[in-house]
């Protein structure tokens, strides 16, 4: 494996009395896809939310470890935290565009991190993200319209040309395409291949076929513990541990 | 297939794969006709050279495995897309067959003494390596193109292949009642052409699967 560009060791997450997390030790490489998944209450989601301090905003979560990205520790105290969300983006189970024009929801981002110097360089930017994420077309002609105007499958679309808008380094990705169809979720996971060429994407998902086709490495999670985490061709054909192809086989959780 | 998918990564890994069996094929068509050629002239070096290309062959059967192996597990492949994702598994194993017949028949024809150009069971039998070579080539295009109507045709070519071979049967028990002294060397040639009436039948097995990637259908069960 290449030098990780997220690192997380002995992690450990509490939810006041109950822990979620037990000794995470996992390395992420960058300009891959990684998957976490296992059922629920592995601790998938949780550790998602670790990477860009979300769980801070839940007044009994305690984290316990280090977790670094790109060599910078993200729980130390002098860490900006609007600042490290700006650089680790994250996109929602349902699309969550703000009620707004879509040119504004992509342009929000820019505005509050002041990453436009001009009206111009706002408009170049907006369109790049909206080209990025696959929207351009379907949305040039009705960038004033409101985001919620767009199908499910577009507003998740217009919620990663959001994300990427600000340039982040990291995307997660919090069960992205469980709201959508099946056409939807094919665009939008053709969207993430097309992505980790320029950004490091960790994706939790309920849908272990999605991983096997979204991601290049996968770590599967069971009651808090880090049981098994290699390359997705692996993991799928052939696990290494018993409680992974249990639940890759559909034999528990 | 004309319509690709939304996700291009399933036709990636699938044109991948494809590309690897054209490899094989093409490398079975060669050593079947090298082994043709040592049937014609003897050449040992040539035969341990087919020896070592066919543990290659081999070793190119359970790569083209493994990739649709991954291919099923990671992209679930349905209808047509399953059975394009499953049919590589079962013509890579034909072609290791036949390149097992292709050293087979070199390392037989290595125990002719002399070969008996000159008879007519061999010159069958070199007609027959001719057509299934034919056969084989034609079958690998009919594979990239889902051309199953040029699958038809291979497979209908199989009778000319059986009808040569009972003629080579024919010629060589004249030849073992007309010279009983070489009759081990009628014997020789009568399997080396049932070595091509074999390679004619995994041809064969291929030109179904080509029909069945298409259509569904299994020619096998239905015949």
């Amino acid at each position: 494996m290449t030098k990780p560009f997220i690192a997380a060791r002995a992690v450990n997450v509490f939810y006041g009395a109950n822990q979620a997390l037990f000794d995470i030790d996992l390395d992420i490489e960058a300009n891959k896809v990684t998957a976490l998944i296992g059922p629920s209450g592995c601790g998938k989601s949780t550790l998602l939310r670790s990477i860009n301090r979300m769980n801070d905003l839940i007044a009994a979560c305690r984290f316990d470890g280090s977790l670094q990205i790109g060599g910078q520790d993200v729980y130390a105290p002098a860490v900006d935290v609007v600042a490290l969300r700006a650089q680790v983006g994250m996109v929602f189970q349902k699309p969550n565009p703000f009620p707004k024009s879509i040119y504004e929801n992509v342009a929000y981002g820019l505005k509050i991190h002041r990453l436009a110097t001009s009206k111009r360089e706002m408009q170049d930017r907006v369109e790049w993200s909206l080209k990025s994420a696959g929207l351009w077309d379907e949305v040039a002609d009705r960038l004033d319209e409101p985001g919620n105007s767009l199908s499910g499958g577009q507003q998740q679309r217009l919620c990663i040309a959001r994300t990427i808008a600000v340039q982040p380094k990291v995307i997660l990705m919090d069960e992205p395409c469980s709201a959508l169809d099946p056409i939807a979720t094919a665009v939008v996971e053709e969207l993430i291949d097309s992505l980790r060429k320029d950004y490091t994407i960790v994706i939790v998902t309920h849908s272990m076929q999605q991983a096997a086709r979204i991601s290049q490495r996968t770590a599967f999670f069971h009651m808090g513990k880090l049981i098994e985490v290699g390359h997705t061709k692996d993991v799928f054909t052939n696990p290494q541990n018993e409680q992974t192809q249990n639940y890759i086989t559909g034999r528990i959780g | 297939m004309e319509n690709a998918h939304i996700v291009g990564r399933f036709d990636r890994d699938l044109n991948k794969i494809k590309d690897r069996i054209l490899e094989m094929g093409n490398l079975v068509i060669s050593q079947i006709n090298q082994a043709t050629e040592v049937m014609q002239n003897t050449d040992a070096a040539k035969v341990d050279r087919l020896v070592a290309t066919d543990r290659q062959i081999n070793g190119m059967n359970k790569d083209i495995h493994r990739r649709a192996e991954r291919l099923i597990a990671l992209r679930q492949p349905m209808a047509l897309d399953l059975r394009q994702a499953l049919s590589p598994i079962n013509i890579a194993a034909e072609l290791e067959r036949i390149g097992d017949h292709a050293k087979s028949t070199a390392k037989r024809s290595h125990k002719l003494a002399a070969p008996p150009k000159d008879q007519e069971a061999m010159q069958i039998t070199c007609q027959m390596s001719g057509l299934v070579q034919t056969m084989l080539a034609d079958i690998l295009v009919a594979y990239t193109n889902s051309d199953i109507e040029m699958a038809a045709k291979v497979r209908a070519r199989d009778l000319d292949v059986d009808r040569l071979n009972k003629a080579a049967f024919a010629a060589g028990l004249r030849g073992i009642s007309q010279d009983p002294a070489k009759a081990e060397t009628f014997v020789h040639l009568i399997l080396l052409a049932r070595n091509f009436e074999r390679v004619g039948d995994h041809t064969v097995n291929i030109a179904r699967h080509v029909h069945q990637i298409v259509t569904g259908e299994d020619l096998k069960a239905s015949a």
